[in-house]
């Protein structure tokens, strides 16, 4: 069976291992492997997490953004190995924490295109930590803060007691406005919420996750110089999975870069029943079927988040490729 | 393996049949014709190779083999020498008056 890997991600110094420090003091936690990064040399994060847990596992030091990749495909199948082989207890989940510098999309490719990983191992939430008193300079000066708070199905937000009650509002609505994934602080974690370490679209109610994704009440937002923009499409018709396919991956393979999130929730042709789709850059998950449809609303509709990408000629791109690559079936064998 | 076409099938994609209604054979010549649209005002052109494959021939004779979609775009690039955007204006010119 596939084991669920949480990514905790956030700016450095925005209070992940602090977090997790308090999630381990909770008993659920007590099924949960935990991956960690030591930053450089100094191991600060090592010194601080490797006391509370006795199952905790240490990758070697380095970047997370330059050397996991190699990195956390060999700790997690060394890990899966172990399991196998009955040296560590038979974990439920697996959570790693990233380092402040990591662009998450790296992390979630590695688990999707490594073939040894790909069946055992599935991508649940991607928790992002956000310090209220350092996101807006933060957001300024390093774009690494976006591509994470793009990135999250939970964003939380910490350090909320170095702030006024106007600065947290406003982060609110903009963190709102960037993502509209639940927003929640860190005091209001306790112990191992469900919230925080559900399985996302993997759990046995797909729908009530697409439910939290909200995408019936995203707005797109305008283009501002340098800064993430919302994109809403919706299409009218049921779209052709092959054109939509074929666009899509095009798409991704020339601007992953540049689109920091995209979510939707499709009507395919010969489909009663929604298909969703997610994907953070160049990585898109396996589509899930939602057994129906949440709403009178059918239509398809796609949420991107991006970053420097004309949005009114993505617009159009998707329409034309919706309505001019559409196949008749017979039209391909002709 | 497809029983009924033989087929070994491609790597596995995000973008693969998400029902079984039409054989995977099928399935498959409908999306490199799809591709062919798309690639077509860059005088490419993409055949199905054994069903696992595709293979693209360019307009001067040069072929390259590519497994997966990701991969066909990549291969694609190389031989035309620039990047196939599906946000390129000349392009989506190009697909609505050639529907």
């Amino acid at each position: 069976m596939s084991i669920a890997l949480n990514v905790i991600t956030g700016f450095l110094g925005s209070g992940k291992t602090t977090l997790l420090k308090r999630l381990l003091q909770g008993e659920t936690l007590g099924d949960t492997a935990l991956l960690i990064n030591e930053f450089g040399d100094v191991g600060i994060d090592h010194l601080l997490v490797e006391e509370v847990a006795p199952d905790t596992i240490l990758l070697p030091s380095g970047c997370v953004c330059c050397s996991i990749r190699g990195e956390l495909r060999d700790a997690l199948t060394d890990l899966l190995q172990r399991r196998a082989r009955g040296e560590v207890p038979a974990f439920r989940r697996i959570l790693l924490e990233t380092t402040g510098l990591a662009d998450p999309a790296p992390i979630l490719a590695t688990i999707n295109n490594d073939p040894h990983l790909r069946g055992r191992v599935h991508i649940g939430l991607v928790v992002t930590v956000v310090d209220a008193s350092h996101a807006a300079l933060q957001e300024r000066l390093h774009p690494e803060w976006m591509a994470q708070v793009a990135a999250a199905d939970r964003l939380l937000i910490s350090k909320t007691d170095l702030a006024d009650e106007d600065a947290l509002r406003t982060l609110q609505l903009r963190l709102h406005s960037i993502n509209p994934a639940p927003v929640l602080t860190t005091d209001s974690i306790q112990s191992g919420d469900q919230l925080l370490l559900g399985d996302g679209l993997h759990s046995s109610d797909p729908a009530q996750e697409v439910a939290r994704w909200q995408l019936m009440g995203v707005r797109s937002t305008p283009a501002r110089h340098g800064e993430a923009q919302v994109c809403c499409l919706t299409f009218e018709r049921p779209l052709d999975w092959v054109a939509f396919g074929v666009w899509l991956s095009m798409l991704l393979r020339c601007h992953g870069e540049r689109i920091l999130r995209v979510k939707g929730l499709l009507n395919v042709n010969n489909s009663h029943a929604p298909v969703v789709i997610h994907g953070v850059q160049h990585c898109l998950h396996a589509p899930v079927h939602l057994p129906q449809w949440p709403g009178d609303d059918h239509r398809s509709r796609l949420v991107f988040i991006v970053r420097g990408l004309d949005t009114a000629l993505l617009r159009r791109s998707f329409e034309v490729f919706s309505e001019r690559l559409a196949l008749a079936p017979r039209e391909a064998l002709a | 393996m497809c029983g009924l076409c033989g087929l070994l099938g491609e790597d596995v994609h995000w973008s693969d049949p998400l029902g079984d209604e039409l054989p995977r054979r099928r399935e498959r010549l409908r999306r490199i014709a799809a591709i062919n649209k798309v690639v077509a005002p860059f005088r490419l052109k993409v055949e199905d190779f054994q069903g696992v494959s595709y293979l693209l021939l360019g307009a001067t004779g040069k072929q390259e083999l590519a497994s997966g979609l990701d991969q066909l775009w990549q291969r694609a690039e190389q031989l035309i020498g620039r990047p196939l955007d599906p946000l390129d204006e000349r392009l989506l010119d190009h697909l609505e008056q050639h529907p």
